[in-house]
């Protein structure tokens, strides 16, 4: 067992206060991912989870067992950074079986389980490299491969796909994913990306100013957000989120309508707006409107639709989509 | 054809370099020529390129021993100011802890301060540790004297190492210094070269302090050394010039090893790597 509890735990640097009270469950075995706008906090949570950052105050336990002021190294923890911090003057082979050396494991062992962790991640060729001989994605490889062979109760991920380039990290997307069926391990993934969250999560745990404010599964983050924020950040793009008249209309202060939940018409519908600008991505077509009275939206449409910039059309959310989200914090879909 | 601009440029490198050459030239060729001749033409080529005069510096055993103790002083000096600047520097580089802002301040005070105003006070120090004509009595002053230079230029190379680094070998079960032992020094290849440079050729060529604290001439470095030639009413400066040509190589062989990572020194850190 290694769920992650996380209670009632406070940051503070200085007089600046990170995390007010934070509370969080990461069940054992999932892929937990800590998703937020820069400056949230989440990647200070993680830091706290490894023991980089002491806790202000409350408690973490991993696998039951109370780790708050624990080493990181006595945590059962492996960590894989945004730099990747793989260390210049050590090969492969080196780095990857450097914790194991630290921690007195026999020769013989640390050799057979670094050749393990090159076979899963293929990087038995490049075993006698240093790092700058790497590329950007072997390198996250190997700082992957060093987390591995410690068998650790939970891996943690801080940003580690953040400086590959798109192609590279939608392949390596799909390999940590992988990875996490075959290690059957905890993972939590810090991202500021939200397609990454999607992509990859069995939980999502968004984070604003450091509060958490919405925890659960992607599909059910997407379709019943709790708070306009929640809306806007999960879904790409992001939801229309209108004020004014015809959210009041509606007994609410914001109305959340998602682009791919508007159809589009050219003769009738409940709004009338001028498209400005036209993004044609083969598969959908994004249009940017702005409309008479729900103001600025925009409007995901299949991509055979024809449309350019510059034409009127009417818009209608479509039934069963629309969230209304009230003052008192509650929310209704309509 | 080269124009005004680059002719103007090499002219002027040109000089520079002759401010250096020339004299090292003229010290070199000086060990060659007789002292009349030394009067005459101080820089030009020699008429005879006599080799008496290093032949019998280099065949003379007190020239050996002169040389021996200037490098044993200077390499004393280097390891000691290392250890100890980079253990210093390190801590203020990596662990946060009260005052450290303060201690680091009172330390750089120490590079405004003049070496001869302390002459006094050291020599009276170097007496009561009884450490006056040892080794020690030069390389203890020298020692202290360097670390606030070489504190202030290993705290800012060990301050541009990645967090993230600290906080993998944090997580792999390193502590503060094991992370020093294992990581800090050997990626510090460049400072480490560019300082043990820097201290050993101020050590080398040193001359006020040995001067104060050596007495027994067994003990002296070439820089005492170099005044065996001068007499009190006359100096031989051929003799003098050959000697002091032949107590450069070290220094020079020292550079030269060291060189390619004195630039990476100077230079590291100036742009994202």
């Amino acid at each position: 067992m290694a769920e992650v509890q996380i209670t009632g735990v406070n940051k503070t640097f200085g007089t600046v206060e990170v995390i007010p009270n934070l509370s969080l469950t990461v069940p054992n075995r999932s892929f937990s991912v800590l998703v937020g706008p820069s400056g949230c906090g989440k990647s200070t949570l993680l830091r706290m989870i490894a023991g980089l950052e002491e806790v202000s105050a409350g408690s973490i336990t991993i696998g039951g067992e109370d780790v708050t002021h624990a080493e990181p190294s006595d945590r059962g923890i492996a960590m894989v950074f945004q730099s990747y911090a793989l260390y210049p003057h050590m090969t492969v082979r080196q780095n990857i079986g450097f914790g194991l050396k630290l921690a007195k494991t026999p020769k013989a062992e640390i050799d057979a389980r670094v050749d393990e962790a090159a076979e899963i991640l293929q990087l038995g060729p490049l075993l006698d490299r240093k790092p700058k001989q790497l590329s950007g994605g072997q390198r996250q490889r190997v700082a992957i491969g060093r987390s591995i062979v410690r068998k650790p109760k939970v891996f943690l991920f801080d940003e580690p796909l953040s400086n590959l380039d798109a192609a590279l990290r939608t392949q390596m997307r799909v390999e940590l994913a992988e990875l996490h069926s075959k290690l059957d391990a905890t993972m939590i993934y810090v991202t500021h990306d939200q397609v990454e969250a999607m992509t990859m999560a069995d939980q999502i745990v968004i984070m604003k100013a450091g509060i958490i404010q919405q925890v659960g599964r992607p599909m059910d983050l997407y379709n019943a957000p709790d708070n306009p924020f929640v809306a806007g950040f999960i879904g790409s793009p992001k939801m229309n989120l209108i004020e004014g008249p015809i959210a009041a209309e509606k007994g609410a202060k914001v109305l959340g309508v998602r682009p791919e939940h508007i159809d589009v018409s050219p003769d009738a519908g409940a709004w009338k707006g001028r498209l400005r600008h036209v993004e044609h991505l083969g598969s959908d077509t994004v249009a940017y409107v702005e409309a008479e009275q729900a103001g600025s939206l925009t409007v995901r449409v299949p991509g055979e639709v024809n449309m350019n910039a510059g034409d009127d059309i009417f818009m209608t959310p479509r039934a069963g989509s629309i969230h209304l989200f009230a003052d008192d914090g509650s929310v209704t879909r309509a | 054809m080269f124009s005004w601009k680059e002719s103007g440029r090499i002219i002027f490198l040109l000089f520079v370099s002759s401010l250096i050459v020339v004299p090292l030239l003229a010290t070199i060729l000086g060990g060659f020529k007789s002292n009349g001749e030394l009067r005459v033409s101080p820089f030009g080529l020699p008429q005879e390129w006599d080799l008496q005069f290093y032949g019998e510096i280099l065949g003379d055993a007190q020239f050996w021993r002169y040389l021996w103790n200037s490098f044993l002083i200077s390499i004393m000096t280097v390891v000691l100011t290392l250890v100890l600047g980079s253990m210093c520097a390190y801590a203020f580089a990596q662990v946060r802890f009260f005052g450290s802002r303060f201690l680091f301040n009172y330390l750089l005070l120490g590079l405004m301060f003049p070496f001869a105003a302390a002459i006094m006070p050291l020599f009276l120090t170097v007496r009561d540790l009884g450490i006056l004509d040892t080794p020690w009595g030069v390389v203890l002053p020298q020692v202290g004297f360097g670390l606030a230079f070489s504190i202030m230029f290993f705290r800012t190379f060990f301050a541009q190492m990645p967090e993230e680094l600290f906080d993998a070998a944090r997580v792999d079960g390193c502590g503060y210094i094991q992370f020093f032992w294992r990581f800090t020094l050997p990626l510090s290849t460049p400072i480490l070269a560019t300082i043990a440079t820097f201290v050993f050729v101020q050590s080398w060529n040193n001359y006020l302090l040995p001067l104060i604290m050596l007495n027994d001439r067994e003990g002296y470095t070439w820089t005492l050394g170099a005044m065996d030639y001068r007499g009190e009413y006359a100096a031989e400066w051929n003799r003098t010039l050959a000697f002091v040509s032949a107590t450069l190589a070290p220094a020079v062989v020292f550079f030269l090893a060291a060189q390619k990572y004195i630039v990476a020194g100077l230079t590291g850190g100036a742009v994202k790597g």
